[in-house]
């Protein structure tokens, strides 16, 4: 078990920048979650640790000790494919083996551990299997053991799920979870689900344009996005735009005062996650903790455990609310005057702008 | 520092021996060659003397025309037996299809110098269908000059064609058909303005190789020619009557056979630029059932066709068991052919064998490495070899030859024995062959395989070894067959390089067809189809899509 540290790490294609000065640290036995659209440069990152792409600048240390200077092969990090990449001309039990006899681990001990760690991924029966004979589900667990049954000192794993259906993909995280706290061993992985991020991680390291956008806990994430980006990429949100006067930031639809803030120096806008919004039939006056935004009605869809609603405001923003499905509103007539009431308390604020930071 | 040592790898060193093995075996002797043609061969100074007498002198400027006439008239040929082949097979239901394209490449793997001397037994002054209309009064034309050369080119080259046009309009999207005919296209509309047209790429691929093998090809125009000279046979003889000297005019000829070779190519990669379909396969088209005389018609033409091209191969088998005394055929059937090449000739069957084998153990060595590199590393050292392996369908085997003796029969690489240098030329000139094959079966398998090798701890040498060469044996097995093949059916070069010691299969059946011997020459034809044969046999075992295998 072993804490990574990666520092200063830049990596161009060209005149390309694919990671911009990438600061990470990682501490032992955690699972360390790289989130990001494609193209954000995740997958990059991962490689470059595993050591099949050459870094043009920076420090990557596990344990302290540096290896970005290693070949790929002495470096020690198992790594899990997203396409499983298990050998297809030889069984189970040899591709979980192939790793141990190049490292010229004893045989008895070979035929002990492999035996084990197929146990731990609930294969033991398969072992003489050829990996045609297996399903997605169970190749990935091959490549699973095969990748930890070296005992790594680091796991990468590559969107190890992506290919999976999606009821196997929910057992399989769980899987995954749990033997990766039961070995304790630190883990980064790759993935563009922002569920299963969320899921599954200690850390959550969201990147964007080769640039870490921000790294925390699933929850600061999901509650404190630092900046627009993160807000949107995590969970769904709604952006208001803000009319200033003087230290005053007011809505423009529905007018109410939301902000004092003498010391902004640019356009703000505001953000409201869907599932603060609440749609109220007819006109409804706020509390002293709330805003009420005058609308209409423009979607309902009821999807059984909750319903998402669209409404137009009266200056023509689209707001988007999920909430637990309440007649009165399913039954409305599309175009029907509405009232969405949010909490002071539920609403952020970020500079304008794709990535613009939030304003505390 | 630490990324300079990272980067010199296992992988770095296997490219620089490929280019440095290419460098020698290639470059080398092509530059020797393109160098010499400048020089004069008497006061040895640079001069452009020797072009200047090629484009004046009547002998070579008749074998230029002669070798176009041919060449292009061969390639017409093979195109008007090829496209309507391939458009038979696959559109319509064909009785005997597989049977079909087995006899195509059949005709296309068979040594090409079999057809002309086949042809002679047959057409010749002395052949039996000759004899037989003489017999009954009809004078029929001599298969000698240019229409015999144009006629084996014809039916020994369509396979090319055929085989490449079927794919391609195996895989043309019927929609496109279905839109033109809903648009108002009439089916022979549709045919000419849409599928010819997509599937021309294709043509153009097919025809431009029998047009370069045309121009190379030495064994036909030597054995058919009677007085009508191509470069090739022009370059044999000049680089015999100036054996002792150097070889300037041999060379000059050679230079002027590569740049029509390479004019050609070039004229088509032009052409075929502005024109690349990507094409979904959601469609496939449907074959239609002919009925009445159209059935008769195309069932007659495609049989017609392969069996016509198949006919010296089996007049060759047939006349290979007739009994004979001497050179002379006494009627009935007998095995004193065989009899006399184990007596006459045993070595040129060893050398054959241990000449093949050995390039092919090289070839299969360096197709591994060399798909590995083209395929896995982005390099700019990787394009240059990719783009190398190119070049010897370019080179024929009179100038290759040339080219090897003059750089390794001179100066300070002149050790080399015959046999070494028979070996190199021919893994040299089918190296090809063997990395096309493995290439594209390496293009099938997913790159994480080998990094999960490597992640596992496996060093570049070993992941390769583990699970690159078990993942693309097929490819490599099919490869290194079409290697022997062509390798042990190698003339033209080994005429050049070979000395009493090192004489082989297809050498001794041109000696002896130029002395009469057409038993003896049928018998070794014999063994030599035999082999290949059995190699086109395991090649249908090895591979999925036989037809694409072998172009």
């Amino acid at each position: 078990m072993a804490s990574v540290e990666i520092t200063g790490l830049r990596k161009l294609y060209g005149d390309v920048v694919a990671l911009s000065d990438i600061n990470i640290s990682i501490p032992s036995g955690s699972f360390f979650t790289l989130l990001g659209p494609s193209g954000c440069g995740k997958t990059t990152l991962l490689r470059t640790i595993a050591g099949f792409h050459d870094q043009n600048a920076g420090r990557i240390a596990v344990d302290g000790q540096s290896i970005e200077g290693l070949p790929a092969h002495r470096r020690d990090v198992g790594m899990v494919f997203q396409d499983y990449a298990i050998f297809p001309h030889i069984s189970v039990r040899e591709n979980v083996a192939f790793g141990l006899k190049q490292r010229k681990v004893p045989a008895s001990e070979i035929t002990k551990r492999v035996k084990d760690v197929l146990d731990v991924v609930q294969l033991g029966a398969f072992a003489e299997r050829m990996p045609h004979e297996l399903s997605g589900g169970q190749q990935q667990r091959v490549g699973l053991a095969r990748a930890i049954v070296i005992r790594p000192k680091v796991l990468l794993m590559d969107e190890p799920l992506s290919n999976l259906d999606a009821r196997l993909r929910v057992d399989l995280r769980a899987e995954l979870r749990r033997i990766q706290r039961d070995l304790g061993i630190t883990t980064v992985y790759v993935t563009h689900d922002q569920e299963e991020a969320l899921a599954m991680s200690d850390t959550v390291c969201v990147m964007y344009q080769g640039v870490i956008q921000q790294a925390a806990s699933p929850l600061d994430i999901y509650l404190h996005p630092t900046n627009k980006f993160v807000a949107t990429f995590v969970g769904a949100n709604n952006f208001l735009s803000l009319d200033r006067s003087g230290g005053q930031f007011a809505l423009r639809s529905g007018g109410a005062t939301v902000l004092d803030a003498d010391g902004a120096t640019q356009d703000l806008v505001c953000g409201v996650r869907p599932e603060c919004v609440s749609v109220k039939a007819g006109e409804v006056a706020p509390t002293a903790d709330e805003i009420a935004i005058p609308a209409r009605l423009s979607d309902v869809s009821f999807v059984g455990r909750e319903m998402e609603v669209v409404a137009v405001t009266d200056h023509g923003e689209t707001v988007k609310s999920l909430a637990r499905p309440d007649p009165a509103i399913i039954t409305l007539a599309p175009g029907s005057a509405v009232t969405l009431v949010v909490k002071r308390s539920d609403l952020a604020f970020f500079d304008d702008g794709d990535a613009g930071g939030r304003f505390a | 520092m630490t990324n300079i040592l990272r980067r010199f790898d296992f992988w770095t060193v296997v490219t620089g021996v490929i280019l440095a093995v290419l460098a020698l075996l290639l470059l080398f002797p092509i530059v020797r060659v393109l160098m010499l043609s400048f020089v004069d061969a008497d006061t040895l100074e640079w001069t452009l003397g020797n072009y200047v007498e090629v484009f004046t002198r009547n002998y070579y400027l008749k074998g230029l025309k002669n070798t176009l006439f041919v060449g292009v008239l061969g390639t017409l040929g093979a195109c008007l037996l090829g496209i309507p082949l391939a458009f038979f097979t696959a559109r319509c239901h064909l009785w005997g299809r597989a049977w079909i394209s087995t006899l195509a490449i059949l005709v296309l793997v068979a040594p090409p110098f079999i057809g002309a001397y086949a042809w002679i037994m047959m057409l010749g002054s002395n052949g039996f269908i000759t004899n037989f209309f003489e017999a009954i009064g009809i004078e029929t034309p001599t298969i000698y000059g240019a229409h015999g050369i144009i006629l084996v080119f014809t039916l020994k080259f369509f396979p090319f064609v055929f085989l490449m046009t079927q794919t391609a309009l195996m895989a043309v999207n019927k929609s496109f058909e279905d839109a033109a005919g809903n648009l108002g296209c009439t089916p022979w509309q549709c045919f000419t303005k849409i599928t010819l047209p997509l599937v021309f790429p294709a043509i153009s691929t097919g025809a431009i190789i029998c047009f370069v093998l045309s121009i190379a090809d030495f064994g036909t125009p030597a054995i058919l020619g009677r007085g009508f000279r191509t470069l090739s046979t022009i370059a044999f003889a000049a680089y015999r009557s100036e054996l002792g000297g150097l070889p300037t005019m041999a060379v000059t000829v050679s230079m002027i056979m590569i740049v029509i070779s390479m004019l050609a190519l070039l004229a088509q990669r032009r052409i075929l630029a502005k024109r690349r379909y990507a094409s979904s396969l959601t469609n496939l088209p449907v074959k239609v059932r002919l009925t009445g005389w159209r059935n008769i018609a195309v069932h007659s033409f495609c049989h017609g066709v392969v069996l016509i091209a198949m006919l010296p191969t089996l007049v060759v088998v047939y006349t290979s068991f007739l009994k004979t005394n001497g050179p002379v055929f006494v009627g009935g059937y007998g095995l004193e052919s065989y009899g006399r090449i184990l007596r006459t000739a045993p070595e040129a069957i060893t050398n054959s064998f241990v000449f093949a084998i050995a390039a092919v153990i090289l070839i299969t060595m360096f197709s591994a490495l060399i798909s590995y590199v083209i395929v896995r590393r982005e390099t700019a050292a990787a394009g240059t070899i990719d783009f190398l392996m190119m070049v010897p369908y370019l080179i024929p085997g009179v100038v290759m030859a040339i080219g090897f003796v003059a750089t390794f029969r001179t100066g300070f690489m002149s050790g080399m024995s015959a046999a070494w240098l028979l070996i190199l030329l021919y893994f040299i000139r089918r190296l090809p062959y063997g990395v096309r094959s493995t290439t594209s079966s390496l293009r099938q398998i997913k790159p994480s395989m080998e990094e999960a090798a490597i992640n596992l701890g496996a060093p570049p040498l070993n992941a390769f070894l583990k699970i690159t060469i078990p993942l693309i044996l097929p490819g490599l097995i099919v490869g290194s067959l079409m290697g022997f093949i062509t390798a042990i059916n190698e003339l033209s070069g080994t005429l050049i390089l070979y000395d009493s010691g090192t004489i082989t299969m297809p050498v001794s059946i041109y000696l002896a067809v130029l002395d009469g011997e057409f038993g003896l020459a049928a018998a070794l034809s014999t063994v030599l189809l035999l082999c290949t044969g059995v190699c086109v046999y395991l090649v249908f075992r090895f591979t999925e899509n036989r037809d694409s295998a072998f172009i």
